[in-house]
């Protein structure tokens, strides 16, 4: 079983090397597919990435009128932080505030008279939530609207983010969806062209498979090489697009984290360089094995 | 043993290419199939490896009708008949030696055994110093021997020769017959089919004519060419 193996690999690789031409055009075409496939996934991979830190920046606040006890605060806080879906919630008391907006503008010295003349503390002291989601943020400001201390609570700023907060949403989820549909648009087309490449290799040969035919070799006997072949086609298409590939990340990431600080894109595809390689050379063999198949079936009968 | 029995082919709508064929060839036998052009000979050698069906009538090899050879075992049935052909057929992107390794591969030989015969096979019929030469750089007298090579690596009962001169010169088509005819002494049944009067009668054995799909002659002994 072995020995057979052997030789149907041995014949496939001879195959490979005396049909140059064709083998080269066949590569080309596996190994454009294979990169198109790369260039969607870290198009995926930074688009996930802005919004994940997009998703980040944006929380709520409510601000709680000035009159309101601290105790009551810190209670619908930990009535928040009860709930599942929150991240985490952040007290930031009147005097805080104030501290903050000092430190804001201190470089404002209309601001830092104003506030000198008043008596009292104008700022409201109040909770910033974050939630583990986007989408939760409304069901937040209903359990704050419906709680007992909604007297208390002066306004909620989820409705001047909600715009920011709903863009965010619909942005993620489309690029998702598009992702995905574009990605197996892409996979069809690349099946469809390997397909062809193949077949008109295959369409130059069939003297060959008829007369393989014609000296008592079984289906598998004329299959068999070509399969093999085009495991070849697919394995030095992989090959070949991770060695365009990872030199364009190292050279284009770069400016990507000059636009977006928290994407480094080179260091994701050189943490993740051994999977990256087994999905790309799977891919690619499958890919080339596949197409060999559909491609040589017509030629077998008998 | 080769029966024909009734034997009628006909290609749609109504192109009768053999009619009422009644045969029989005996193992061991060397017979010439002469005919012109057209005249049936290479569908009837067809039928022997199955390449064509008859429209009526049955083709029999050691008493097994060919028509009840299941698909999958036509593969395994083919390998007990060589084939030779006119224009030789044979693979131009392997070697010499590939050529007639790779029927044997077809098999499921070994690759010790394919080291010892296939050399051996290609010395006998005059290319041991030819093994990594492709088709495109042999003549054609050795393209043909080739080929032969090639149909008796799997040692084969029957060997059908379709022409095998056809393309080749005087001396280099005497040659082949040559070796045709040393192969037959060893014991495969050789059927020939050419329309070369001087090889014909320079064989002298059974000599079948066959004009329009019928058998027009059938000359058992020191046959000559006739139609």
């Amino acid at each position: 079983m072995f020995q057979i193996f052997k030789s149907v690999i041995k014949a496939g690789w001879t195959n490979f090397k005396r049909n140059s031409y064709l083998s080269a055009a066949a590569t080309g075409v596996i190994s454009l597919a294979l990169l198109l496939f790369l260039g969607l996934l870290s198009l995926q991979f930074v688009t996930n990435e802005i919004v994940v830190s997009l998703q980040d920046k944006v929380d709520i606040s409510a601000y709680f009128k000035t009159d309101t006890a601290e105790e009551q605060i810190l209670e619908v806080k930990s009535d928040l932080t009860a709930r599942a879906d929150i991240e985490n919630v952040n007290y930031v008391s009147r005097a805080q505030a104030l501290e903050e907006f000092k430190k804001k503008h201190e470089d404002d010295p209309l601001i830092q008279e104003s506030l000198a003349q008043l008596d009292d503390n104008p700022l409201a002291a109040s909770l910033n939530i974050k939630t583990k989601h986007t989408s939760q943020y409304a069901s937040i400001v209903q359990f704050l609207e419906n709680s007992k201390f909604k007297e208390n609570i002066d306004k909620i700023n989820f409705y001047e983010n909600r715009t920011v907060i709903d863009r965010i949403e619909r942005l993620s989820s489309s690029v998702r969806t598009w992702g995905l549909t574009a990605a197996l648009m892409l996979a069809l087309i690349a099946v469809l062209v390997t397909f062809n490449t193949v077949r008109l290799t295959i369409y130059n040969q069939k003297q060959e498979i008829e007369i393989m035919r014609l000296v008592g070799a079984s289906n598998w006997h004329i299959r068999g090489p070509y399969l093999a072949e085009g495991g070849f086609y697919g394995l030095f298409a992989a090959l070949i697009s991770m060695a365009v590939f990872y030199p364009i990340v190292y050279l284009v990431s770069d400016k990507i984290t000059q636009l977006v600080e928290t994407i480094n894109l080179a260091s994701y595809f050189s943490q993740g360089f051994l999977e990256v390689l087994a999905i790309i050379s799977g891919l690619g063999i499958v890919l080339g094995v596949a197409s060999s198949f559909i491609a040589i079936r017509k030629h077998l009968k008998i | 043993m080769i029966e024909f029995k009734k034997v009628k082919k006909v290609y749609e709508p109504n192109d009768v290419v053999l009619n009422n064929i009644n045969l029989e060839i005996k193992k061991g036998e060397f017979v010439s199939l002469v005919g012109l052009s057209g005249a049936g000979k290479s569908t009837l050698m067809k039928m022997l490896t199955k390449e064509e069906m008859p429209t009526s009538g049955k083709v029999l090899v050691d008493g097994i009708d060919i028509a009840e050879i299941p698909g999958k075992e036509i593969p395994y049935y083919r390998r007990t008949i060589g084939t030779v052909y006119q224009d030789f057929k044979l693979l131009p992107s392997k070697t010499a030696y590939e050529n007639v390794a790779f029927a044997m591969e077809m098999s499921d030989a070994t690759p010790e055994e394919i080291e010892k015969d296939v050399p051996q096979i290609l010395n006998i019929v005059g290319l041991g110093d030819k093994l990594n030469s492709f088709p495109n750089q042999l003549s054609g007298g050795e393209k043909q021997r080739l080929a032969i090579a090639r149909a008796l690596i799997h040692r084969p009962k029957i060997l059908l020769a379709d022409e095998p001169t056809g393309n080749l010169d005087l001396v280099n088509g005497y040659d082949v017959v040559k070796l045709l005819l040393k192969i037959n002494e060893l014991g495969t049944t050789v059927i020939l089919a050419t329309h070369d009067t001087n090889i014909v009668n320079s064989i002298g054995r059974r000599v079948i004519s066959i004009d329009k799909g019928k058998i027009v002659k059938d000359q058992l002994e020191n046959g000559r060419y006739m139609i």
